[in-house]
């Protein structure tokens, strides 16, 4: 699988909420290539083209980005200050996706640019259901920041 | 998040557009308040509780025209995501263009996230509905 | 001042045929100019002629009429034959100019040619003018010919920016200002309908469902039309393009009419193309749509697939539909050329008229093989990726 041709990041550690999301977004046949980051410093490589993600290309970036917060070696809110601080990767929408309702992780997710902020629900059906409505929100509904390698902003999908 | 009823803050300078929204909106029962103004200097004065709008409501949500009268949604954009206590509201540029230089300014200013008004009234229903759906019921607002 | 001297000075008044050759001689010896003017006529030429000896009223001479051909002597009483040259910048003329001079030293010779002097004959080998005149003559005719087609080209350039400047303003307000209204009148006749259905007399439903078709069918009119001039006007910027992406993109747009259909698309291993991605895109995705929408009863089946042919691509997008008669293969790549009435399929007819556009654009050709109830394969070419190490680029994802 070409790294450049990513649709949706995927950053979470924890492998239950992991799979159940992969699960879900496939299900909704969305998107035809999800990418894992286990971890912040994976994440960050990835988004910004280095160490093993060298071969990547800024302008091909993932329609959507999936953080959790809670990360081992780089945390959520790091990885979410390093790519809106850098003019590369600061247009690519991150939707925080975590299991904490600190309202001072909401506030600071927003200020620091996170396009939004969602909480795990505890419920299985539900966090399944809130996973497919976010996918369905952020690929089919919204409209991606146009990039060099594959902006189709006249494309209507049916 | 606490249960209290959302602010709207729809900025459209289209009487038939803004029915359409309000109609599509209060299809569902999850709305919240719906407040309404016609311009960019007025969604400004809105935002800053400014003149006549000194009591008005903090917007949980703004949904943004970029095509308006006076001052447009980019100058809106420009503004208030530039202001500290207000940046945190999230934004969804709702807009006739699919133009790809619409697209990218508003993203650079500071739009969460941006939907093309669609064409026909089912579509344009659902797309509100959708915008609706999403913000109200499964993303977190900032308080 | 000296007056021109010679009994020449009229003929260069009077009109002269285009077959004469206008010369202006700068030349302080009569004899000299008479010979030199022989020795035109000898070699062929009619000649009219004007003589002046000093820069001025060479200068004014020049000024005055159009002349062909300058021939000078180098050494002149009180300047250099050679600063003639000087005065045809100044005044901006460009007329060859020859050197007619008795010895003139190799170095000196070299130096006026590179000052502009078109060549230089001496006076003892006088036989030799009428060659240098005629060569001189023959490559001002090709500069001014040049000169010519460099200034149409500019115009015609020009004038194509212009245009294209004024089609995509026009294009912009069409995709903007006009959504709106046209907007307004689709949404509100559908919401009286909605409304008023059976409530006002049957003739009102009618009125309003037409007006609703008219103002939705002019939405996606004004859409295709945009489309259909966009294609062209993006630049590439040698981008290449992965086709087996391309399609599942394509797919990716057509799920709800793939999902709705049944249909089962199977696509080969496909090729890296230089070409914008959104618009291979544009070009799948027609020929995949019209596939399911003009399908027949039986289970649509779609292959999408790719075959090497020299320097080219060969792509094929082939259906079990319903097919299209013989007599229609041309002109179904016309805009807005549809087939059957609107209420049969839907569709305004531009896709086709698009996928052609792009394919042309990139230097390819697009037919189709069908015959009515026996499915459609359409056929296009793309030029292939210069650079192409493995023939397919056969990675298959997930």
């Amino acid at each position: 699988m070409s790294a450049n041709e990513v649709d949706i990041l995927l950053v979470e550690d924890n492998q239950d909420d992991m799979d159940l999301a992969l699960h879900s977004l496939r299900r909704e046949n969305l998107a035809n290539k999800i990418f894992v980051a286990r971890d912040g410093e994976e994440a960050l490589e990835f988004l910004f083209c280095r160490g093993a993600f060298a071969q990547r290309s800024f302008d091909h970036p993932p329609k959507i980005v999936l953080l959790d917060l809670k990360l081992p070696k780089v945390d959520g809110i790091e990885v979410l200050r390093q790519v809106k601080g850098d003019t590369r990767t600061k247009l690519i929408p991150v939707v925080i996706l975590t299991s904490s309702k600190e309202e001072r992780d909401v506030v600071d997710g927003y200020n620091l640019g996170a396009n939004s902020y969602i909480q795990k629900p505890v419920d299985f059906e539900q966090f399944r259901s809130t996973v497919k409505q976010a996918g369905l929100y952020w690929l089919v509904t919204n409209q991606p920041p146009p990039t060099n390698g594959k902006g189709h902003a006249l494309e209507q999908k049916s | 998040m606490p249960p209290d009823t959302i602010e709207i803050l729809l900025v459209d300078d289209s009487p038939s557009d803004l029915d359409l929204i309000r109609d599509a909106l209060a299809a569902c029962p999850c709305q919240g308040r719906v407040h309404t103004v016609p311009d960019g200097e007025e969604a400004i004065a809105f935002l800053h509780r400014a003149g006549v709008y000194a009591s008005a409501a903090r917007p949980d949500l703004i949904i943004l025209d970029l095509n308006l009268p006076r001052k447009d949604g980019r100058v809106v954009l420009a503004d208030f995501k530039s202001e500290p206590t207000l940046r945190s509201i999230p934004v969804v540029v709702f807009t006739t263009s699919h133009s790809r230089k619409d697209i990218a300014r508003s993203y650079e200013l500071g739009a969460n996230c941006y939907v093309s008004k669609p064409g026909s009234l089912e579509d344009f229903r659902k797309a509100v509905q959708a915008i609706q759906q999403f913000w109200l019921s499964v993303a977190c607002l900032p308080d | 001042m000296t007056d021109t001297a010679t009994s020449t000075a009229s003929e260069a008044e009077c009109p002269a045929s285009d077959s004469t050759l206008r010369v202006l001689l700068v030349e302080d010896s009569p004899v000299d100019a008479e010979l030199i003017l022989l020795e035109l006529r000898r070699g062929g030429f009619e000649v009219s002629s004007d003589l002046v000896q000093t820069i001025e009223d060479f200068t004014r001479q020049v000024r005055a009429h159009p002349y062909q051909m300058i021939l000078a002597d180098y050494n002149l009483p009180q300047w250099r034959g050679i600063e003639a040259l000087g005065v045809l910048r100044r005044e901006g003329l460009d007329i060859p100019l020859i050197l007619v001079s008795g010895a003139l030293g190799d170095v000196t010779a070299v130096e006026c040619i590179k000052q502009g002097a078109t060549d230089y004959v001496l006076k003892d080998s006088l036989a030799r003018l009428p060659v240098a005149v005629r060569r001189a003559l023959q490559e001002k005719r090709l500069r001014d010919q040049r000169q010519k087609g460099e200034k149409d080209l500019a115009r015609k350039v020009e004038e194509l920016a212009r245009s294209n400047r004024d089609l995509e303003q026009f294009a912009y307000v069409a995709s903007h200002d006009l959504q709106e209204p046209l907007r307004m009148v689709a949404a509100y006749t559908q919401l009286l309908a909605e409304r008023y259905r059976g409530k006002l007399d049957a003739d009102a439903d009618k009125f309003i469902g037409y007006a609703v078709e008219g103002a939705v069918r002019m939405q996606t009119l004004i859409l295709d039309l945009l489309a259909f001039s966009r294609v062209g006007h993006n630049g590439n910027g040698g981008k290449t393009s992965d086709c087996n992406r391309v399609v599942e993109e394509a797919l990716l747009n057509l799920k709800a009419a793939i999902d709705e259909s049944g249909a089962v698309v199977t696509q080969d291993a496909l090729p890296l193309i230089v070409a914008e991605q959104a618009q291979l895109i544009q070009v799948f995705q027609n020929l995949i749509g019209n596939a399911i929408k003009f399908r027949g009863k039986e289970a649509l089946v779609i292959r999408v697939s790719a075959e090497r042919q020299g320097t080219q691509w060969l792509f094929e997008v082939a259906d079990n539909g319903i097919g299209i008669a013989p007599e229609y293969h041309e002109v179904i790549f016309t805009i807005f050329q549809r087939l059957h009435a609107r209420g049969e399929y839907p569709g305004n007819g531009v896709g086709l008229a698009i996928c052609k556009k792009i394919v042309e654009h990139y230097g390819g050709r697009i037919w189709l093989k069908s015959e009515p109830g026996q499915g459609c394969t359409f056929h296009f070419t793309l030029p292939a990726t210069p650079a192409d190490e493995k023939d397919i680029h056969a990675s298959r994802h997930n």
